[in-house]
């Protein structure tokens, strides 16, 4: 071997080992100005996303109305395009609607945020959202969406403005579970790898006799200090015993393929 | 030559930003582009060892810098048995053992081969999807391979691999424009006839 390259590939090892060695705050402190550093790209990204997304979405309509005049050439199809908007605000406003009722029904503080993305990574279920530390956001809180518990806060960006979400069906996102009409309680936690089709859980450390069934709800505890108790999980989908633990398959509540808007619990009234 | 490898260390860097944006294919078991692994990949056959080894530090270092989770928190008490995470820096090493693998095949490159690397990215994706999940399952413990993780990889590995000749095609132009040559047999051959 040249030794040049034997000095490189010692100062590669020095490096790794280097990297290796950092404790949980120098990593996050390395993450921070990282993210900082491409804070200014992502923001200009995203601006450009989402204007060549209207774009297409206007193209996308401007086509329909074309296809649409051409067969009626008539007013009637202005009407419809008037009627296919209102339909469009009334959705919104149900939406809209929906996610105040859910704001007024809990107990907790909450903020809003919207699903920027999903992070780039294979093994990992983590995804950006537009809230963070300026709107009192801080790690390790619980955040839910209308239908359930979505996952909680993993890292918080020093803009103040960005945050990022662990999701639930990620296997390093542990919840205490309590089965619905059952005193049974677990650690439910997403699964390694790919899935077929939607995600599932896993409901474990459950009693080897436990009596639980497929269709049975599972809930949050309450216990563990990071989620508020009574927050909707998912279903039972099937049940694995042996003769010295039981498992679930849960099938989460809320869908995570199409999540946008969440809330980040701040505090909890109860 | 020192041009080039600055352009390659730059563009590893873009390759970062623009990965954010690339989306997962939700049909395809969610697999992705992995375009910094790809750049990395393709940059490496094309530079000396030592620079290769830069370029290796910088896209593990920095991949783990994006994707590292943190603590788990909560009482311990009631999480008594945790799910490790992977150490800072793991993505180091394999992007040097990817590197080293890319470099095995550096003479076909220079003789102008530069098809039999575009097919070695892709297994070497598969590779260091294979690695990184074969690290995860023992940390972890508990060793499930599902099919759908594999196809998940096969799908990444494929996706980044259809990529490829265009990263070469930028490579080569980059080159021209600094003055290397990055297959040289292959120039000095095309002079002969």
């Amino acid at each position: 071997m040249k030794p040049l390259n034997l000095i490189a590939l010692l100062l590669f090892l020095g490096g790794a080992v280097w990297s290796l060695t950092r404790s949980d705050r120098s990593v996050r402190e390395i993450q921070n100005t990282y993210y900082s550093a491409i804070s200014p790209f992502l923001k200009s990204g995203s601006n450009i996303e989402t204007h060549a997304r209207a774009f297409l979405e206007e193209t996308k309509h401007s086509k329909e109305l074309d296809t649409e005049l051409e067969i009626t050439r008539q007013q009637r199809d202005r009407l419809r395009l008037i009627e296919s908007r209102f339909r469009a605000l009334e959705y919104e406003n149900v939406q809209l609607r929906h996610a105040l009722d859910f704001k007024k029904q809990t107990n907790f503080d909450v903020v809003a945020a919207r699903v920027i993305r999903r992070n780039p990574t294979t093994w990992w279920q983590t995804v950006e959202i537009d809230a963070g530390s300026k709107r009192g956001i801080g790690t390790q809180l619980a955040v839910l969406s209308n239908e359930g518990l979505v996952g909680k806060i993993d890292r918080v960006d020093n803009s103040g403005d960005r945050s990022s979400v662990l999701l639930l069906t990620d296997e390093k996102c542990l919840v205490a579970a309590r089965v619905e009409g059952s005193p049974e309680v677990g650690i439910l936690g997403g699964q390694r790898g790919g899935s077929d089709g939607e995600p599932m859980l896993r409901l474990k450390y459950l009693s080897p006799n436990a009596t639980v069934h497929k269709g049975q709800r599972v809930f949050t505890t309450g216990r563990g200090g990071i989620f508020p108790a009574n927050i909707l999980l998912g279903t039972i989908v099937s049940v694995e015993k042996d003769a010295f633990i039981s498992e679930a398959l849960v099938r989460p509540s809320v869908s995570f393929a199409d999540l946008g808007a969440i809330f980040v619990v701040l505090s909890q009234d109860s | 030559m020192i041009r080039y490898s600055i352009i390659t260390i730059l563009l590893l860097l873009a390759a970062f930003i623009v990965q954010q944006f690339l989306p997962a294919f939700t049909g395809m078991h969610d697999s992705r582009i992995l375009l910094v692994q790809l750049v990395f990949l393709c940059c490496a056959v094309t530079v000396e060892q030592p620079a290769m080894l830069l370029l290796a530090f910088i896209g593990g270092f920095f991949w783990d810098a994006q994707c590292a989770l943190g603590p788990h928190g909560g009482d311990p008490a009631v999480y008594t048995q945790q799910v490790e995470s992977m150490r800072f820096g793991y993505s180091i090493l394999l992007f040097g053992g990817m590197g080293y693998l890319m470099q095995g095949i550096q003479p076909l490159f220079k003789q102008g081969k530069w098809q039999f690397s575009a097919m070695l990215s892709g297994i070497a994706v598969f590779l260091y999807l294979a690695g990184e999940y074969t690290m995860i399952t023992i940390i972890r413990g508990d060793l499930t391979l599902t099919r759908a993780t594999v196809l998940q990889m096969t799908y990444t590995s494929l996706l980044t691999m259809l990529f490829s000749p265009f990263i070469f095609w930028m490579l080569f132009g980059i080159a021209r424009i600094c003055n290397y040559s990055i297959n040289p047999e292959a120039g000095r051959r095309r002079r002969q006839y």
